[in-house]
């Protein structure tokens, strides 16, 4: 299963002339097929492949050159797993870290938890999402991740803003089909040619994170994501 | 057999006398008697070899993305380990929102950073400045890895690690490293003012104006001390006879933007960590050991001398005329009830000025033992 970044329906890189891609990591996890009746069968990921956990996955789709220069070399643009045989007709994933794994530890996780880039120190746990572009002077980038958590960062005991976002895609088939991650529609909004680069990370004070944030289904004043996706969906 | 007893417990003996010789002894604090020990975490027990190794690290430029600046770029020890400036500068030019906090005593605070109630251990907090992203300080994150490989590949830090983490079968790592550097950031422990002699009984230590300045720092007409209380000067203090966790972040009627109590986007303060309305603007207050020589002041750096600060005191929050800023503090709603204004004559105020002078430790500006190594 393969992930593409792509601006209005059209693939996007880093070296794109005009509007380029500058960051695209993201943390997905609990990842479910479903079958024609609706109902959904868990996917598991394959570990021998170094950016999966049976469960959670890093998806790598910036190359760390051009206009992604600050990010790294390595891309990891898709998932191996298994599922028992059968039809399956759409996919359901969670933008995110699950709780427990999300609050431990980074200098001790395993991968693809290790990697020190997608973790947020100073809020505790890790960047569930980085997305950016940018232009010849202009650009805007997002951190999405648990905000207002409480306790101490060896013991969060819950977050007032958890910011998962569950993403389902139905008319998918797992065989031949792509995701697409849409950055004009998370960025819609956001204007590429006032030549102030912008940025959100997920912040309750940041006001640039509300048009991203409801792209992402999430209500910015109330954490609640009871709002639908637009950013994400089936790419043939 | 008897003999074969013997020699066996001759040679348990002899082991157990070499085990003992080849072990650290206990670190030593070098406290004042009625000072408490920091508060250390039980994975990462101090000992004169770490401390010696987080010293060398923590003044090594090879820990920054561009080989430009290491912890004391930002934490200069002339200055209390802090760096001068409003607001502190990170290796690529990027400008931190907020100004460098000095690490004097900062094993005693029990909340790391201006206004975060997350971070209480130097272990994690040091993670931000040198890995973290947004903004770029060390700018360390995408060389994580090379943490390790450092370690190693350098013959003196190879022995030091070797010797600091000598049960791990693998010392090299991020995880040993930042424990260095934490273990010598917490050495960093400073009693020796002339507010400290006072105390202790030598009535010369402090002048009659610093006195005098004492006696108004500690009055409930300006009520300095309930914020900056106790021997830290900081009522975020903890250490390790104690059993409480003592946290406060205060709102001192520094912003009123709009005239809702605002605080500029990029410094909300415990608000942006907590997204209550009722935090904005609250602070931690910091120690005020040394406060004479770290100037500016204020999370970010916007007030200039000491006597400016009292006077922002005096007033019960500032007001801020003009600019995208404008607003009166001392009418936010979510200021410390303890900042409520008071009276002062110029010469009070250089009284206090004075108190908060004596608070200076000329030893530990300029103690060997926190010096750059490498300069040797």
């Amino acid at each position: 299963m393969l992930f593409v970044a792509t601006w209005n329906g059209s693939p996007i890189t880093c070296a794109d002339e005009g509007i380029a891609l500058s960051d695209l990591r993201l943390y997905v996890s609990s990842l479910q097929l479903l079958d024609a009746a609706g109902i959904a069968h868990d996917l598991q990921l394959h570990t021998d492949i170094p950016w999966q956990q049976p469960d959670l996955a890093l998806i790598d789709l910036e190359n760390g050159q051009d206009a992604c220069r600050d990010g790294t070399p390595g891309l990891f643009a898709y998932l191996v797993g298994g599922v028992p045989p059968g039809e399956y007709r759409g996919l359901r994933f969670t933008v995110g870290v699950p709780f427990e794994r999300n609050h431990a530890n980074p200098l001790i996780a395993e991968a693809p938890l290790d990697d020190q880039a997608m973790h947020w120190h100073w809020r505790s746990g890790y960047k569930f999402l980085r997305a950016g572009v940018r232009t010849q002077d202009d650009g805007f980038w997002m951190h999405l991740g648990s905000a207002g958590c409480r306790g101490t960062v060896r013991d969060i005991s819950g977050c007032r803003f958890p910011n998962r976002v569950t993403v389902e895609l139905h008319d998918f088939s797992p065989n031949s089909d792509s995701i697409a991650i849409d950055l004009k529609a998370l960025f819609d909004g956001v204007n590429f040619d006032d030549g102030l680069p912008g940025d959100c990370s997920s912040g309750p004070a940041e006001s640039a994170c509300a048009a991203p944030f409801a792209a992402l289904g999430i209500d910015f004043e109330t954490g609640t994501t009871e709002g639908r996706q637009n950013v994400f969906s089936t790419y043939r | 057999m008897r003999n074969v007893l013997l020699a066996c417990s001759v040679a348990a003996v002899l082991a157990m006398v070499f085990w003992w010789l080849q072990r650290e002894p206990a670190y030593e604090w070098r406290l004042p008697a009625d000072v408490p020990a920091p508060l250390v975490p039980a994975d990462n027990p101090m000992s004169a070899t770490k401390v010696q190794l987080g010293r060398w690290l923590f003044y090594d430029t090879r820990l920054s993305g561009n080989g430009s600046m290491s912890c004391a770029s930002c934490h200069i020890q002339a200055l209390a380990f802090t760096d001068g400036r409003a607001r502190s500068i990170g290796s690529t030019g990027e400008v931190h929102p907020r100004a460098s906090m000095s690490l004097v005593n900062v094993a005693y605070a029990s909340r790391l950073t201006w206004a975060n109630p997350l971070l209480d251990r130097l272990e994690d907090q040091a993670l931000t400045p040198l890995l973290g992203d947004n903004p770029i300080e060390m700018g360390f994150g995408s060389h994580a890895d090379e943490f390790a490989v450092l370690l190693e590949s350098d013959p003196g830090y190879a022995a030091l690690t070797r010797a600091a983490f000598s049960g791990d079968k693998n010392p090299y790592s991020l995880l040993n490293g930042v424990r260095a550097i934490s273990a010598f950031v917490r050495s960093i422990v400073s009693f020796d003012t002339p507010y400290d002699r006072y105390m202790a009984g030598d009535d010369d230590a402090l002048g009659e104006a610093a006195i005098r300045g004492m006696e108004l720092f500690f009055s409930e007409k300006l009520e300095c001390f309930h914020c900056h209380g106790g021997f830290n000067f900081s009522d975020s203090t903890t250490h390790a006879n104690t059993r409480v966790d003592p946290v406060g972040f205060h709102n001192t009627g520094l912003y009123n933007v709009g005239g809702e109590g605002a605080y500029p986007e990029d410094n909300t303060g415990l608000f942006d960590m907590t997204g209550e309305r009722r935090d904005m603007g609250r602070f931690k207050a910091p120690s005020l050991r040394n406060i004479a020589v770290t100037a500016p002041y204020m999370h970010d750096g916007s007030v200039a001398t000491l006597g400016d600060a009292i006077s922002h005191y005096a007033r019960g929050g500032r007001l801020v005329e003009q600019g995208a800023y404008a607003g009166d503090g001392r009418l936010s709603p979510y200021k410390s009830e303890f900042v409520r204004g008071f009276e002062l004559s110029d010469e009070q105020s250089r009284d206090l000025v004075a108190f908060l002078e004596s608070l200076t430790d000329a030893t530990v500006l300029s103690d060997e033992r926190f010096s750059n190594p490498h300069l040797d």
